[in-house]
């Protein structure tokens, strides 16, 4: 049946849960393009012998291939946009170096439009907040207090701070900082935020 | 130099700095601390916070941290020692030493640059004066002059080296006179190790010049003088002064009859045990509403069978919501207990934290383990005393009483930290005291020996002062171990911020023992 594929490709990202972005198909994608070919190949030569022959039960025949190319149209294009949201979504999880192994599931066109989409979000926030520029992707919810009181669980060793110094973690060791200079810390599992 | 203005020369100097707070491990130090850390909390002042038990971890923390910070806070460690000797930091680096343990060096009192005290100077320091202690170099040593004046008449020049010579051999002998009153003026200053004013309350303190006190903190206060109470650190005159100071500050801190979710109230009769009775194995709460309104009775009852006389004393309690009472000398055992229970790392700063987190409201099911890890405590000690007394382990050794815990006594693993070991030795001390006939022991001061280490071999000594009314509850110990020591070699460690306190080989214990016979008779 047409358009099977097509509908593959669909149903393998609405199974990917969110914010997940799995590996580009290109296979699938380029088996939806050779079918779209095939097609509208078969669609032409039919065309042309109806304009020249005139025989009209042809028609409906053209008429359902076209339809087939349509719907392969519609879900090849779903299925690119919906991609590209994704990975907009994970320039503001990540940040602006994405991991390796995410990196390799995007084709070479979405890593342009990524790199893309970096710049112009990076022109904005340079544009607000006065001189520094407003980092906007820090603090999606309003944060309760600028500093964290965290522990260190983990020997971690030297950790830089704002203005160049740096801060000794070792095991056991309670610090006042600020507090999206510790998230990634935290993520990690090396601090812990202590709840006075 | 002693820091006048707290809030301007220590707490506007740190505010846009970042600081690096040492705590030594002590239940008045960790309350010092909290409070501290809710004031730069409330300022965003940034910290780190690094627990320290000993000289030695001192100085490795601090050559590891030297780098990164130019401003020191020491709670509770540091000020009777020449920390510069120590330390050896850079110049810009500050210290800012708040410390309840006295003498303080003269060499922190007199360096105006680096040392700052956080130190009340109405305490009776007794500091000697500068030019005691110092004197600038003065180059002396003039006979270049002689040498070059060959052509005068011999006779004037002989005439002037003479005077010459009288000068030097004069000053001289000043010299070494003023050396050797320098000697005797150090040497009385130095000779006891006493405790000043909490470290708590001084943080307290500070807090309240600058409007920024809570209860919470008023309570840390509390804690931290009670502690001071508890392990004998304080006479009972500078207690019940601070009580009335931390008095007026509940009053004003809690009105009566006001409708609080916390409140702190002045309970007048707290009764302390010499030989624990017996432990209430229930918890307070649950008891019969009449046996508990009969406690009081009961309590009076026995203690005039036992000939004990008045022992109530003024202390505090505070309600958390409606369910949890406590008592602050019930916290500060709690406390100690957290902080030295024996445990399964190497490092201490696993029950520091836990001991640090307990202070907290939020934390009360930490209070509550350290409570009931204190109730052990207390019966493990009761019954240690019990038996020593019993076997009749206290001894004199003529100037003082000598006890030694073998290894392989029950709980013993719970008496090989500091403040156990002197809780238990105090409580010795005292029962030893009330049950002897001999009344010369009575007067006497107790070492107290007990195993910490099976495979390093050592063992923990304290020396506690003799047992009186009037004590003043200053300690000779510290500089008597240290001479004993070097008179004989032995292989002890004197780590402990509390100079009284030390680890000694146990293979060296006889040897020095007897040397601080000698010493002291």
């Amino acid at each position: 049946m047409f358009c099977e594929k097509a509908m593959e490709l669909v149903r393998e990202l609405h199974r990917a849960p969110e914010g997940q972005l799995p590996a580009f198909n290109e296979d699938g994608l380029r088996q939806v393009l050779e079918e779209m070919k095939a097609l509208y190949e078969q669609n032409q030569s039919d065309v042309n012998e109806v304009k020249s022959g005139g025989q009209s039960d042809l028609i409906p025949t053209i008429k359902f291939r076209h339809c087939s190319l349509l719907r392969n149209r519609r879900c090849t294009v779903a299925y690119l946009y919906d991609r590209l949201l994704r990975i907009r979504a994970l320039r503001w999880e990540y940040g602006s170096i994405l991991p390796n192994a995410l990196r390799f599931h995007m084709s070479a066109e979405e890593m342009e439009w990524f790199n893309h989409y970096k710049k112009s979000l990076a022109t904005y926030m340079r544009s607000l907040g006065g001189d520094g520029g407003l980092d906007i992707t820090q603090d999606m919810k309003p944060p309760k207090s600028l500093y964290i009181e965290v522990r260190c669980l983990k020997d971690y060793g030297e950790f830089e701070v704002d203005d160049g110094t740096s801060v000794l973690l070792k095991k056991n060791s309670q610090h006042f900082l600020p507090r999206w200079k510790c998230e990634q810390l935290v993520r990690q599992g090396i601090l812990e935020h202590v709840l006075s | 130099m002693f820091v006048s203005d707290f809030r301007k020369e220590f707490y506007e100097v740190v505010q846009n700095q970042r600081v690096l707070l040492f705590v030594a491990s002590d239940v008045d130090a960790l309350c010092a601390c909290k409070i501290l850390q809710a004031l730069f909390q409330c300022d965003h002042v940034q910290y780190t916070l690094v627990p320290v038990s000993g000289w030695q971890e001192l100085e490795t923390a601090f050559l590891e941290h030297k780098e990164q910070f130019h401003y020191f806070i020491l709670i509770n460690c540091g000020a009777n020692v020449d920390l510069l000797d120590i330390l050896q930091p850079d110049e810009d680096a500050i210290f800012f030493v708040c410390d309840t343990h006295r003498p303080v060096n003269v060499v922190n009192v007199y360096n105006d640059t680096q040392i700052k005290l956080l130190i009340k100077q109405d305490d009776d320091l007794e500091v000697p004066a500068y030019d005691d202690i110092f004197r600038d170099e003065e180059e002396g040593e003039e006979h270049s002059g002689n040498e070059s004046d060959n052509g005068s008449e011999p006779s004037v020049k002989r005439t002037r080296l003479e005077e010459e010579i009288v000068a030097q051999t004069m000053k001289r002998r000043q010299r070494r006179e003023w050396e050797a009153r320098r000697r005797d003026i150090l040497f009385d200053y130095e000779q006891y190790e006493y405790h000043g004013t909490s470290s708590a309350m001084v943080m307290f303190d500070l807090a309240w010049m600058m409007s920024k006190d809570l209860n919470d903190m008023l309570w840390w206060a509390i804690v931290g003088l009670t502690d001071q109470w508890v392990q004998d650190k304080i006479t009972q005159m500078k207690y019940v002064t601070d009580i009335g100071i931390l008095q007026r500050h509940v009053s004003r801190h809690n009105h009566r009859n006001e409708d609080e979710e916390n409140s702190l109230s002045v309970d007048c009769t707290r009764i302390s045990f010499d030989l624990p009775l017996k432990q209430v194995k229930q918890k307070f709460q649950s008891m019969d509403v009449s046996l508990k309104e009969n406690l009081r009775e009961m309590i009076e009852e026995s203690a005039n069978k036992f000939g004990m006389k008045d022992m109530r004393v003024q202390t505090f309690s505070i309600h958390f919501g409606f369910k949890h009472k406590f008592l602050a000398s019930d916290v500060v055992f709690a406390t100690m207990s957290l902080m030295e229970s024996p445990e399964k790392d190497g490092s201490g700063t696993d029950n520091f934290i836990q001991a640090l987190d307990s202070l907290s409201r939020s934390n009360l099911d930490k209070l509550y383990h350290g409570l009931e890890l204190a109730k052990k405590q207390l019966r493990a000690t009761q019954q240690t005393i019990a038996s020593c007394l019993c076997t009749n382990l206290v001894i004199s050794q003529g100037p003082f009483l000598y006890c030694s815990l073998m290894e392989g006594t029950p709980d013993i693993v719970l008496f090989s930290k500091p403040a156990s070991l002197s809780l238990l030795s105090r409580h010795l001390l005292k029962s030893f005291v009330c049950s002897t006939k001999n009344r010369r022991c009575k007067l006497l001061p107790l070492v107290m020996a007990a195993p910490l280490s099976v495979e390093q071999g050592t063992v923990t000594v304290v020396g506690i002062p003799p047992e009186t009314d009037s004590s003043d509850r200053k300690n000779f110990f510290g500089r008597a171990f240290e001479k004993a020591a070097e008179g004989t070699n032995s292989r002890t460690l004197h780590n402990h911020f509390d100079l009284s306190v030390i680890e000694l080989k146990a293979e060296d214990r006889s040897k020095f023992l007897d040397a601080l016979v000698s010493l002291l008779s």
